[in-house]
Parts: C-alpha cells; structure tokens; sequence
C-alpha cells in the first residue's frame, strides 16, 4: 500500500457541483447516511442537533411573488485546504485528530481519538462537522444495515464528511493487489456523486487536468463559498445565476462577485 | 469547640451558624453536583448545547472565572516582581480566589468535553499549534502553582503548624514564593493569551478572527491585559464582600484604594487597546471578509450593538475613569460601583468571545440561533460559586488570610 | 507500636506517592479511555464477504434498476443499476433509503387476524393455514350465497403478473370488481382511448424533446420515473432545452425551470387552448398532420349528420388570449410569445398531469394539452409524446368461467367504470367509498387488497374508513403494516420488496418497452408468502374452475412460463425489451381511417355548447374564503408506502417540526389572518379540520395554502408515524363530468389563528 502511494504525485480531491442540475431532492444526503452508518433519531426536525454530513441548503433570492426564485446548495465538508493545508479546524485540534492529508487533500477525522471539545465546530464556517449528543441507537433488526467500512462513532465525539475516504481506501488496495501505481478517476467516487439522479456532483483530483472536475472549476460561473475567508474550499459551485453565485458569500454593498481578491 | 483551630488574635462566628452557612452552599453544591453526574453518565444531551453552539455557557464560566482570578498572578506580580510590599496584606485572599477560580474553570472543562475519560489526550496527542493546547498545559502548570501558592496558608493552620515538619515546610516555601509568583506570571501571561487567542485565531469566524503578530492574534494580548486589568478588581469586590459578610474590615484602605488604582489605569489602557483593536476591525478586518460591523449587531433576537457598548463603555471606560480619579476613586460607594462594573465589563466581553463568536451566520444564508442554557447547565455553573464560597468560609475560619485583620479588629 | 500524628501522616504521604509512582493509575487511565473506544454499547458493525446483487425495485410503482451492496447475508446498501432503461444507474433517495424497510419494525412477520375493532390495530399471530382457511370461508359464503360480484380486489397498478393474476382470481371467482388506484395515467388511458383510438399508455420521449410545456407537472417532484426524470431534467440544462412551468406555486420545478409563470389555479386547460388560438390563428400548426392525418379539426358531422364545429373553431371563437388571459392570470403577451416558441420547436412536447401525478384532473385538460401535441404534430415519433402498446407479454388462457363466476362476471362494477356514464374509464376506485356508504348494504363483501394503500392514498379519507367499516371482510397482503392493512380482518404479508421475484413492466413515461425482473436479494427474514403463491393456494383451495384457472405449481413457475424464453435474458440483464409494433405517428391510431380526433363524437356536443368552464372546487367561499391545494414534495413519499427514517432525516424544518406539519402561505395571505412565520393555526375546509403551523412563502399564488401530500402516516414506525397531517383527510374527490376521474384540483379552505 505505503509504496503504491509514494509512486503517485499528491492529488487534491475535490467537488464541482453544479446547482442549475441540483433539484434538492436529498438523494445525496441519504446516499451519504448508508454509507457512512449515520445515526438517525425519533425526531430528525431540529436541524441543529441533527446529523447530516451532507446538508442541502435552500437559497432564495427574498423577492417577492412572482419574481422570486429558490436554490439547492449541497454542503458536504469543503475539506478546506486553507493556506498551505492550515484548515480551519485541522489547526485548532488540541488532540491532533483531524488531520490535511498532503497525499489526498483530505480532511480526516479519527473519532476514536476525539475528546469532544468541540474547538473545531467553532471554527468551521461552513456547519460541516457535527457533534454527537446522543449514543447511537439502531433499532433492532436495523443494526443489520450498518457497513463494516466506515467505524460507528460513539456517543461525545464530533464527525463529519470524509470524501467517503473508506472507498479511497478501497480503490487504493485494489490498485495495489493488480500492481498498478495509481487509481483511476471512475474507481473513487464519492457515494452522493455516485447517487445523485441529477448527476449535480461531479468529484475527482482537481490537479488532473484529466480528471473532469479540472475543467468545470474553471467555468466563468464557478464559485466557493466564503472564498474570502481564506478557507480555500475544494468543493466548487456553478450556477449560471447571479444572484445564487452572491449568496455564496459575503459582499459590501459595492462590491460584485468574482471581482474580489482573495488570499488564495 | 472548633476555638483550637481558629487563628489567635481573631474572633469567629459561632460554630453553629458557620455550620449553616456551610449547609446552605453544601445544597447548592450538591444541587450541581447532581447536575454534572447527569452530563457525565447520559452525555451532553442533557444540555441545550447544539451544533450551532458548541461553546456555551459552559465556555464562558471558563474565561470569565479565568480572567476573574487574574488577580492572583497580576497581585503576585506587582507583590513579588514589582515589588509593591503592601498588597501582602492581600495576596494571600488573592491566591485563593485564583485557586478557586482556576479549580472550577477545570472542573467545568471537564463536564465540557464529551469524552471525559480521554480528555487527557489533549496533552498525549498533543498538536501544539492549538490554543486549546497552549491553554490545557498552562492552565494546568499554573493550577500546580497556585496550589504550591495556597498550601503554605494551609500549613498556617494553629494546629497543622504545630507539626515542625509542615511548620518548617510552609516556612521555606514562602522563602522562594516569589520564584513560584514568577513562574505563575509567566504561565499566566500565555495561557490568559492563548484563551484570547482561542476565539481569535478561528479565521472562519469573522466575528472573533483578529490579525497579529506571529502566532497571536490581537485578542492574545487583550485577554492577558484585560485579566490583569479586572482581575484585582474581583479580588476588591470578593474582599469587600466577606467584609460586609464578617462585619469586619480585613484590609486597610491604603491596600484597597493601590490595587484599585493599579487596576483603575489597567483597565484604562486595555480599554483604549480595546478600542483601537475594534476600530481596525470594523474599519480593516471585517469588511476584508465582506462584513460590515452592524452584521454582527443587526438581526439578533435580544442584544444588538448594545452588547458593545455595555463591554466598553459601562464596563470599560465608565469604571476606569471613576478608578484612575483619585477623588472618584477614594469614594467607597463609587469605587465599588467602579469595580462591578469592571466585572461585569469583562464578563460581557468573555460573553461575546465566545457566544457571539458561534451565533453570528457566517454562510449568507445561514440565520442567527438562540440558545439559552438548560438547567443542568445552569446547575453546573453555579456549582463552582457555591464551593467557592465554601473554600473562603473554611479558609478565612480557619486560616490567617487576613494578615491585617487582629489590628484592625482588636479582640479585648 | 504507637501511631503519633506524624508517622501517621509520613505513612499518608508514602502511600500517596507510592501509588502515583506505581503504574496501576496510568493503566487504569489507558484502559478507561480504551473502554469508551469500544463501549459495547456502541455497534461495530460485522464484517463479510462483500457481494452485489441486481434487482428491480418494487418499492414504488416505477420500477428502477438497483443494485444491491450485500455484507455476507446482509443487505447494506441499495445503488442505481448502470444501464438499466430510464434508471440509468441511479436510484432517488426513497430506494437508496429502502434497506431501512427490509429492516425495519413495520415489516410484517406473521400472518394476522384482527382481534380488536375494525382500525384499532390490534392483531394476533395466526398460522398460514388458519388464516388462509379464514379466508376460504369467506369466499365460498359469498358464492353459496350467488353474489361472487361483491368481491372487490384493490392493486395499485394494472400491469405484471401478480396484479394479473389478483385480476384473473376475480374473473374466475365471478366478480368485474377488479380496481386500480387513481393516478394521471388514467387521464391518459382514456384520451387515447377517444382521441387515438386505442388502448395505449403514454411514453414521453422527453430526452430528444427540445421544448417543455409542463401544466403543473412536478418533472422533478415525483412525475414520472424519479431518477429517468432527473437525468432528463439535467440533459434539458446542457442542451438548453427550454423548460415552462405553468404553476400557481413556485414548486422545486418551477425553480429549475426556464420560465415560472403564475396561474390561476384549474385554468390549465383553457390556458392550453389559448395557446391553440394563437397557434392557429398564426398558422403556426403542422400542416401535414393536421391536413393528413387529424379529423375534426375543421367542422365535422356528427352521427345525426348535424353539423358541428370544429376544433378549430371552437378555439377560435371561445379562447382569444385576452379572455384566457382574463380566467388563467398569465399575460396574454406571454400567451403569445410562448405560443410561437413552443410551435416553432422542433419536437415540442406538452405534459399535464399535477404534481407527482397522483390524481388524474379533469378530462379535458387532458385533452386540451394532448391537442397541442397533435396541433404540433409531435406524436409517436422521436422526441414526441408516444401512445405505447399495453404490455402483452402475459398470454395466459382464459380462466375455467363457471356459471356463477360468468353471471356475476357480467354484472355492473360497483365503482361504475365502463358503464354507459363512464364507457372510457378502466377503474374508478375513488367513487367506491361513496357508493357504499349510500348503499344499504355494501356492494363489496369481501375486499381484497394488494400494493395499494386506499385508505391513506384516497381522498376524503374518513368517507374511505367509514366505507371500509361496512366491509364485512377485508383481506391485506401487506408486506408493511399500512392504513389499510389496519383496518383488515386478516393480513397475508407478502415478502417485502428485497425478497422475492416480480416482474416489473413498463416503468412510468418511459418511451420504450421495459420488463424488469425484481429478485430476492436477501432470503425472506420473516413467515412470509409470496402474494402470487397465496392467490394460487387460495384458487386451489376454491377448487372447481378457480382451481383450473391457476395451473401453476407456484409463483415462481407462473412467472417463469409467463416470460418463457425471455427468463434467461432477464435473470442476467434483470430485463428486456420488447420490441414494440410503435412506429410512426400514425401506425398506431385506430381510429376511423387512422386519423388523431381533435374533438371525439362523445364529447364534441358537450364541449362546443358548455365550452369549457373550469372544474370548480368544492366549498362556499364565504365560509372558506382561501383555496388549499396539495403538493407534491421529493423529499416526502405520498403513494402507499411512506418515507423510511433516512428520507424523514431529510425533511426541511419548514414542511414539518416535531410533530407539526407547515402550511405555505403568501405573506399577503398571511398578513390579512393576522398569522405569523411558524405560529400554530386551524386548517379547516368542508371536508375536516387541523392544527396546522404557517410558513410564510414568498412563492406561492395569495389566497391558496398549500399543504404537503404524504405525511400523517396513521401506521408505521415511530419515525414516521403521526407526524403532520394527512392532507387527503382535507379534501374530497369532486367528479369529473365526462370521465368519471377525480378531477378535485384543490378545495376552498380557512386558515385562522389557533
Ligand atoms: N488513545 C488511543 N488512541 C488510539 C487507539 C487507542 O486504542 N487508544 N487506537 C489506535 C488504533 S488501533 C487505531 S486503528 C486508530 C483508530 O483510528 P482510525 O482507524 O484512524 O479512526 P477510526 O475511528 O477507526 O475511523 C477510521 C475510519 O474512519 C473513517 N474516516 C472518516 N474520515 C476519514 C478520513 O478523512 N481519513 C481517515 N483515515 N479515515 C476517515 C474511515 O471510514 C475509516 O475507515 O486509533 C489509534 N489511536
Ligand atoms: N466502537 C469502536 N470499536 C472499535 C474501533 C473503533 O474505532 N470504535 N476500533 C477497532 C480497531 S481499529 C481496533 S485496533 C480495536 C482495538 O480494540 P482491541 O483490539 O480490543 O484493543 P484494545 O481495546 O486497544 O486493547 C485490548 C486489551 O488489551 C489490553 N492490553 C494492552 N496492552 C497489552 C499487552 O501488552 N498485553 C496484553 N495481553 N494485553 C494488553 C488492553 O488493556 C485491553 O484490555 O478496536 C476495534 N473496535
Ligand atoms: S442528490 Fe443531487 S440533485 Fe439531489 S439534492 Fe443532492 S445534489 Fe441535489
Ligand atoms: S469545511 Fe469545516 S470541517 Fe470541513 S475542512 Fe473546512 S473547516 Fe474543516
Ligand atoms: S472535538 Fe475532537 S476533533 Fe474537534 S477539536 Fe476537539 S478533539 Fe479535535
Ligand atoms: S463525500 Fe461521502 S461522506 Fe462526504 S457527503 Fe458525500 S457521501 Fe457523505
Ligand atoms: S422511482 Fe424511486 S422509489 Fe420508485 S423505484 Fe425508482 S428509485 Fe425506487
Ligand atoms: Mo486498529
């Protein structure tokens, strides 16, 4: 495995997720619960104690009938790339459990190191991580649809999207069994990119200029939220309308989109 | 009946109210006590924490306490560094309420965290570029040394002084004091820092992120400066307090009106760093980001920009100019006023550091949750109060706090 | 020895400082932090041998391609299948979400029969063989007495051979009483019944359309094959197909398409034939097909040889855009304009059908909207709107009829479709609930139901339960405890939808063919029978010619001879494809000299002297002064079977919070209520009344309130059950006159402050 990676240069998965195609469906988010043996309670309905590694935000554009119009924004983890891999939360861990993987740009968590301080929720602009209140109950019978790919988290400890790393994981052994050096584009994608019925989500290397996500980050109408935060963000939106590309952060009265200068 | 244990030259209330006192607290305590095993045994569902509030209340006991018993290690400072003899009669008041202050603020800690029983990865797995690191170990370190600091006063107890052993011990560890002052000092300074720095380096946060110089942000060195600056304000306030609860004065006024003054020009120059400090982040910081200050302060349920001005103006310069003006200052009546205030200054800042910092939407189209505190919060925050008050009553019965008090209240 | 104070303390500290420096706290620390890294109570899931196995998927009506990701004997995830016909490799988020319902608590394990009242869900576990007896019983009272048509039999859908086979036991047993659920295709079941001539179902060849006119339909809300739907919506966007959405809601459809535009709602139909007036009067119509191939474009002559108008007339002299204008709330400016884009498209194509398509609409909106396919000649060709073949491929022979099961065979249908009233209707199952209550003993004595869900899914639902109250037996083949299956007398659970064999045809608007053959992916978990093995033992045990009309040894070998050679193709690929007889346009128009009827002999008198005036909703508007009309959700599941946990997980907090359901209203609407964002409030129209919670939504047309179909689940797990309302206990059917179909759009409402 170790020597299969040193053969490859380091990659930086990365999201472009088209939001003219996105109809808000959720298929992702419920792609990603599957996958990832995400808890679910009696009451899913307070958003905020609700676990969702991808969320599906609704936008609108607040004006009034019949000129108003609304959005779907799907919000994985952006596993920012900050400056030089200086996440936002990665920093901030006093207990080193999450982690800028230089091999992968991805951001991970090791749940079974986790203390549960919470420093990092602070420091995520973007609501991507998610605590847990609760110990995770299956009702019985249900725990049979639990996938022994991806740990179950216990009760204390903060999670989040992982880029479905397990399936990288998987990829990268399967490579390594046939003696290739590297994986192909198709062999890791994520579960929301695999589900999605829209195919909004498109995900792969954003170094690969023959990955597909190389092209369509640099459409005129691509955008990342709260670029200016210097967060830099490796998941990347396009929508062909203004007034969604402006809600993807925050501006002066003055100012317009793609006009702004940004750290990174 | 416990007369052989009470110091010479003072005099006590009686065994039986004292022991009320004590059972008053004692129910508070339990009260909370009852509240943390909760936390501890079903999980931090038992709180209204939720994932737009993963700092809280809790949090902010932690700073304000934290800042509050700043006045040890800045006391300790001017006594042992500086050199001002005088506040000797008031440091050893000083170092207990720092004791306490720093005990609860780890005690809450560790209800805090969701896995108490790994909270000590934080120094295993260490990742040194985290303030909460930076904190941990010094917070820590600087507990030990109160400690150090406060055993002495124990061993000044009439009969534990009996035995050479501890009589000979206290003796020599007052002998190097002055190198533990130092030390806690130091420590002091970073990890009142790093607590500043907690909000301040989260560059996703607007409203907390503030440039610097190296690692440190500009809240780094506020937070040291304001801990500095109100923490001897607390010990007044705590000191007059159990005057007005023992009916006796414990300090003479000469003490009292120093430290008030040295606070009074603290808090002035903090509060005018302060003010700097906003100016360029409202005018620079904020709007790098997109962000004009009235973002902040518009579209929250109860306190807008009046959050600010109660941390500045009430808490600030309101309190710092009653304290530097020698007439003002001199008045009982507005000095105290001053001093809460001070209080209260600080608190609302810690206040804003931490909650204010997590309910501001930072996504455009994200909104601004409340959160309110749930009892077994509540429960848990009182706790360390109540045992606060315990510790000072137990101590000042027993122990030679008050170096001034016999003189002042001569027993005939 | 004598313990003084101070060895007593030198010893206190030495054992302190003993134990600090002995390694007993240090491992007991590691083994703590440990221990809350593998608490027991915290699953870790077990690992396996790791297989997929593909299927097609009978959770809803649409038939998908799935794949299944399986850990040993566990079924762990449902994918899309790659390849398969509309699907495509994907599966919307009810299927990715299905495992939850194999595992789940409202999986029915035994058979059941009723011990408490009718609907207070008390039941007890029988055996296979009394419960079948018990059922036995009841058919053979029936037929002793000579009234085998009083057997009614509910399916969800007409087509495969399990609804077959439940139609063929009523054939044979004696009764017409054979009933599918409402749905839009009923509307166009019968438009090609009288406008081609035809039996047929639709298929929209909407991947090659270059032009979308949708009266409402939610393409992106449940219309149609979910995840086919989806992928076409997407391709529009590459290709920069024009999409209009006519819609009094700004539905998630109207937000991703082109052009929203507002209307009235009920008006679609005379909105459709504004856009004909244009059409027509700037000669903007397809020569070849109107000239060739239509009739009754130009004036006609009926079967007294009266003269009649024609299509064309009759649109000319009723529906000038201004008036259209005046009744549907759109600009006539836009009228026009849209007009001309949608005739001057290529392959432009009109679809009707409201929301997810769960009730049909009135006839002639239908009709309406079809004639503008037929005036742009876009049928039965590439990129058109296609009437398809009803599957054929189940050549059974016909039953063994004695001569009870031939007597009553012949009788009327109690639901009245096909009679002289309705001669072009199939099912009419929403007029059942009626007709037996205003009978004074109920026509159906022994109700049996499969797939289907009637007592949540059809309108005025305690009209359904008071009608099922009469029912002396009900007999459910529930695989999940629903509605219905609660108010049965017994329940013979069918395996649920990951365990068994099922052919899957003719997914929902696909244009071509499909037959999809759905597998056991997991063995069945609990004492269940396949329901096409409990029809076939049930025939048996009648004996006499039931027993000879169900040859097979069991379900599996019916379904095997059913698909003969086509089995080996279906059990590798998991389908076929027909190859269907559909060719040009007008191949398959059977009408007199092959011609597309702008305006059939039935319905040419009605149309040219009444015209057209929209269907009006039930309620006085004194009493109500708002009109509620239900949507259509994605992320709710409204057909028979609700949303599993991880769907419920997905509901945004402005459609249900707790236990409350939210309303959408205009702040307008709202503001003269005096109601508030999230406040409580009492919905109530003529038909019920509910606490409700009021969100305030810019998007939607003042003086409607539009409430969310699919919630308010009366069974089920806790997850979703008595969550919100169930907005069919708000509304009832109101008839259309020509079709018999529900033609209810809406109902007049109030909404005041609780
Ligand atoms: N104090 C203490 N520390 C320990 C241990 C202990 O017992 N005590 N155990 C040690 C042992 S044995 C192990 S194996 C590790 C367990 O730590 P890890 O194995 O690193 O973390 P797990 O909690 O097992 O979660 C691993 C799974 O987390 C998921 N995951 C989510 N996001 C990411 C990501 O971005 N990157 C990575 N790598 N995984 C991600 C993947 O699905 C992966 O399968 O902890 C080690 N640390
Ligand atoms: N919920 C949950 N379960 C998990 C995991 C998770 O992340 N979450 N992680 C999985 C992973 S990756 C791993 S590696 C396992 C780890 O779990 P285990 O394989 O069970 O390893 P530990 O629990 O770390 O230690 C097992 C026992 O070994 C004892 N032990 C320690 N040192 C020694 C020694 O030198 N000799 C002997 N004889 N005993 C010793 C420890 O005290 C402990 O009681 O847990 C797995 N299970
Ligand atoms: S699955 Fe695709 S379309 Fe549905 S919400 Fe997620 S991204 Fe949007
Ligand atoms: S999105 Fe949040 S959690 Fe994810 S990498 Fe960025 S800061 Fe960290
Ligand atoms: S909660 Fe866990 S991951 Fe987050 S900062 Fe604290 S220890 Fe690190
Ligand atoms: S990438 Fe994987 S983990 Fe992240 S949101 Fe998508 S499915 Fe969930
Ligand atoms: S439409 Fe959705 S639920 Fe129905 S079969 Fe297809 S994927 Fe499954
Ligand atoms: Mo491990």
């Amino acid at each position: 495995m170790k020597k299969a990676v040193d053969h490859t240069k380091p990659k930086r998965y990365g999201m472009v997720i088209d939001l003219d195609k996105c109809t808000g469906c959720g298929a992702c988010m419920v792609a990603c619960f599957a996958e990832n043996n995400i808890p679910f309670k009696k009451d899913e309905s307070e958003k905020l104690l609700s676990i969702t590694w991808m969320r599906v935000y609704k936008l609108s554009n607040k004006k009034k009938y019949p000129d108003t119009d609304i959005c779907y924004l799907p919000r994985p983890c952006m596993h920012c790339e900050g400056h030089e891999g200086h996440s936002p939360c990665v920093s901030v861990c006093p207990a080193t459990v999450t982690d800028y993987s230089t091999e992968t740009g991805i951001v991970s968590q090791i749940y079974t190191r986790c203390f549960g301080c919470r420093y990092c929720m602070a420091a995520c602009p973007y609501h991507a991580r998610y605590f847990n209140w609760w110990d995770p109950i299956w009702p019985k019978g249900m725990e049979k649809m639990l996938s022994p790919d991806v740990s179950v988290r216990m009760r204390g400890v903060v999670e989040k999207c992982s880029f479905c790393y397990h399936r990288y994981q998987r990829a990268k052994d399967k490579a390594y069994v046939e003696g290739r050096p590297d994986i192909e584009e198709e062999e890791y994608q994520t579960a929301c990119t695999q589900a999605c019925p829209a195919r909004a989500i498109t995900f792969g290397d954003l170094n690969n200029p023959k990955h597909k996500v190389y092209e369509l980050k640099q459409d005129p109408h691509a955008f990342r939220l709260l670029e200016r935060l210097g967060t830099n963000p490796k998941v990347y939106y396009v929508s062909s309308r203004e007034w969604v590309r402006k809600s993807g952060d925050n501006y002066l009265r003055h100012e317009e989109p793609g006009h702004i200068e940004t750290k990174h | 009946m416990d007369s052989a244990l009470i110091p010479k030259g003072v005099k006590r209330c009686s065994l039986g109210k004292f022991t009320l006192v004590i059972a008053v607290a004692g129910a508070v305590l339990l009260w909370g006590v009852y509240a943390m095993l909760l936390c501890w045994i079903k999980g931090l569902n038992q709180t209204n924490m939720n994932n737009y509030y993963g700092f809280a209340l809790w949090i902010w006991a932690d700073l304000a306490v934290i800042a509050l018993g700043g006045g040890a290690f800045f006391t300790g400072f001017l006594k042992y560094i500086v050199g001002k003899d005088e506040l000797k009669h008031i440091i050893n008041y000083a170092v207990l309420i720092g004791f306490i202050c720093y005990s609860s603020a780890l005690l809450i800690l560790a209800i805090d965290i969701g896995q108490p029983l790994r909270g000590w990865f934080i120094f295993w797995h260490a990742n040194i570029h985290s303030m909460l690191t930076e904190v941990a170990f010094c917070l820590t370190c600087y507990f030990g040394v109160l400690t150090i600091e406060y055993v002495p006063l124990v061993l000044e107890n009439r009969q534990l002084n009996k035995v050479p052993f501890f009589h000979n011990l206290a003796h020599n560890m007052h002998g190097i004091m002055a190198v533990f002052a130092a030390t806690g000092a130091f420590l002091s300074f970073f990890h009142q820092g790093s607590l500043g720095g907690v909000a301040g380096v989260l560059f996703g946060r607007p409203f907390g992120y503030r440039e610097g110089v190296f690692a440190w942000p500009w809240t780094f060195f506020l937070f040291t400066w304001s801990a500095a600056a109100y923490g001897p304000s607390f010990t007044l306030m705590c000191t007059k307090i159990l005057e007005k609860a023992s009916g006796k004065q414990l300090v003479k006024d000469n003490v009292v009106d120093l430290l008030a003054k040295i606070s009074g020009w603290m808090i002035l120059t903090y509060i005018i760093a302060k003010i700097a400090d906003t100016i360029y982040w409202a005018l620079v910081t904020a709007p790098s980001k997109g962000h004009t200050l009235m973002d902040f302060y518009s579209n929250n349920p109860v306190y807008g920009i009046w959050i600010l001005v109660l941390e500045i103006v009430i808490g600030g310069i309101i309190p710092a100019i009653i304290l530097v003006t020698p007439r003002t200052r001199r008045n009982g009546y507005l000095r105290m006023a001053a001093i809460i205030l001070g209080v209260i200054g600080v608190c609302a800042n810690r206040w804003v550091m931490v909650l204010q910092v997590m309910a501001v939407p930072v996504m455009p189209f994200d909104f601004w949750a409340m959160y309110y505190p749930s009892w077994q919060e509540v429960a848990t925050t009182i706790l360390p109060v109540a045992y606060g008050i315990i510790l000072i009553a137990l101590s000042y019965r027993y122990l030679p706090i008050f170096p001034q008090e016999p003189e002042l209240n001569p027993v005939d | 020895m004598k313990i003084d104070r101070r060895s007593f303390l030198s010893l206190g500290l030495g054992v302190a400082a003993g134990s600090v420096l002995s390694p007993l706290p240090w491992k007991l620390t590691d083994d703590l932090s440990i221990w809350t890294q593998t608490w027991p109570w915290t699953p870790v899931p077990k690992d396996g041998a790791v297989d997929y196995v593909h299927s097609v998927s009978t959770l809803c009506s649409g038939g998908c391609g799935i794949q299944v990701r399986k850990v040993d004997d566990r079924a762990i995830k449902i994918e899309g299948m790659e390849g398969y016909p509309g699907s495509d490799g994907k599966a919307c988020n009810q299927c990715l979400a299905g495992i939850q319902k194999l595992y789940g608590k409202d999986h029915i394990q035994t058979p059941l029969k009723r011990i408490g009242n009718r609907g207070e869900s008390r039941f007890a576990p029988i055996s296979w063989d009394e419960a079948m007896s018990m059922v036995t019983d009841q058919l053979k009272r029936l037929r002793t007495e000579g009234k085998p048509q009083s057997l009614g039999c509910i399916v969800e859908r007409e087509y495969g051979t399990v609804p077959q086979l439940v139609k063929r036991f009523a054939k044979a047993y004696g009764s017409p009483n054979f009933m599918t659920m409402p749905s839009y295709l009923d509307g166009y079941e019968q438009i090609f019944k009288i406008m081609h001539g035809r039996e047929a179902i639709p298929g929209f060849d909407l991947e090659n359309a270059d032009f979308i006119l949708s009266f409402g339909s939610g393409l992106v809300e449940g219309w149609g094959l979910v995840p086919r739907m989806f992928q076409a919506n997407s391709l529009w966007k590459e290709k920069g197909v024009p999409v209009v959405q006519f819609e009094p809601r700004l539905s998630n459809t109207a937000a991703k398409a082109t052009q929203w535009i507002p209307i009235n709602p009920g008006t679609e139909a005379i909105l459709a034939l504004g856009l004909a007036h244009v059409i027509i009067t700037e000669n903007l119509f397809h020569d070849d097909f109107v000239n060739r191939y239509s009739a009754r474009f130009e004036a006609w002559e009926n079967g007294e040889g009266t003269k009649q108008k024609g299509f064309k007339d009759l649109v000319l002299d009723r529906y000038d855009p201004r008036y259209v204008s005046r009744v549907t709330g759109v600009p006539s400016s836009q009228i026009e304009t849209i007009a001309r884009e949608f005739a001057k498209a290529e392959n432009p194509i009109a679809l009707c059908g409201r929301g997810a398509g769960h009730t049909p609409g009135a006839l002639y909106e239908f009709q309406a909207v079809h004639a503008l396919n037929g005036l742009v000649g876009n049928i039965n060709r590439k990129g058109g709107v296609w009437a398809l073949p009803k599957p054929d491929y189940i050549a059974w022979p016909d039953p063994e009829l004695d001569e009870a099961a031939k007597k009553g065979g012949d009788s009327p249908r109690v639901d009245g479709a096909g009679t002289e009233a309705y001669p072009a209707a199939s099912s009419l199952t929403h007029r059942l609930p009626a007709v037996i209550n205003d009978a004074e003993e109920s026509p159906i004595q022994v109700l049996l139901v499969h797939g289907a869900n009637p007592c949540y899914t059809l309108p005025d639902t305690e009209a359904v339960r008071a009608a099922f109250e009469k029912i002396p037996c009900i007999v459910s083949f529930a695989s999940h405890m629903d509605e219905t299956a609660l108010m049965a007398d017994v329940i013979l659970p069918d395996h649920g939808h990951l365990e068994k064999y099922q052919d899957v045809p003719a997914p929902e608007g696909l244009s071509v063919p499909v037959i999809g053959l759905a597998r056991p992916v997991v063995a069945p978990l609990y004492d269940t029978r396949h329901v096409g093995d409990t029809l076939i033992q049930l025939a048996r045990a009648m004996g006499g010619g039931m027993a000879d009309s169900f040859p097979w040894k069991n379900y599996e070998e019916c379904l095997r001879k059913t698909l003969d050679q086509h089995w080996k193709t279906m059990e590798e690929k998991g389908w076929f494809s027909p190859d269907s007889n559909v060719g040009k346009w007008n191949e398959t128009v059977e009408t007199p000299n092959r011609n597309f009827v702008f305006i059939p002999e039935r319905y040419g008198k009605d149309t040219e002297e009444a015209g057209i005036s929209p269907i009006q909703v039930e309620g006085d508007s004194i009493t109500y002064p708002l009109v509620m009309i239900p949507f259509d959700h994605i992320r709710i599941a409204a057909g028979p079977v609700g949303n599993a946990p991880f769907v419920m997980k997905t509901i945004e907090d402005t459609l249900l919070r707790d236990k409350d359901i939210f309303v959408q209203i205009h702040p307008k609407t709202a503001g003269k209520a005096g109601l508030e964002e999230g406040v409580l409030a009492l919905l109530s129209t003529p038909k019920g009344s509910a606490k409700v919670r009021v969100h305030v939504y810019d998007g939607i047309q003042p003086g409607l309130v539009a409430v969310p179909r699919g919630l308010g689940r009366g069974s089920g797990d806790e997850f979703m059950a008595d969550k919100g309302v169930n907005v069919n206990r708000l509304i009832g059917p109101v008839e259309d006159p020509v079709s018999g179909l529900n033609a209810a759009w809406g109902i007049r409402a109030n909404l005041t402050i609780a």
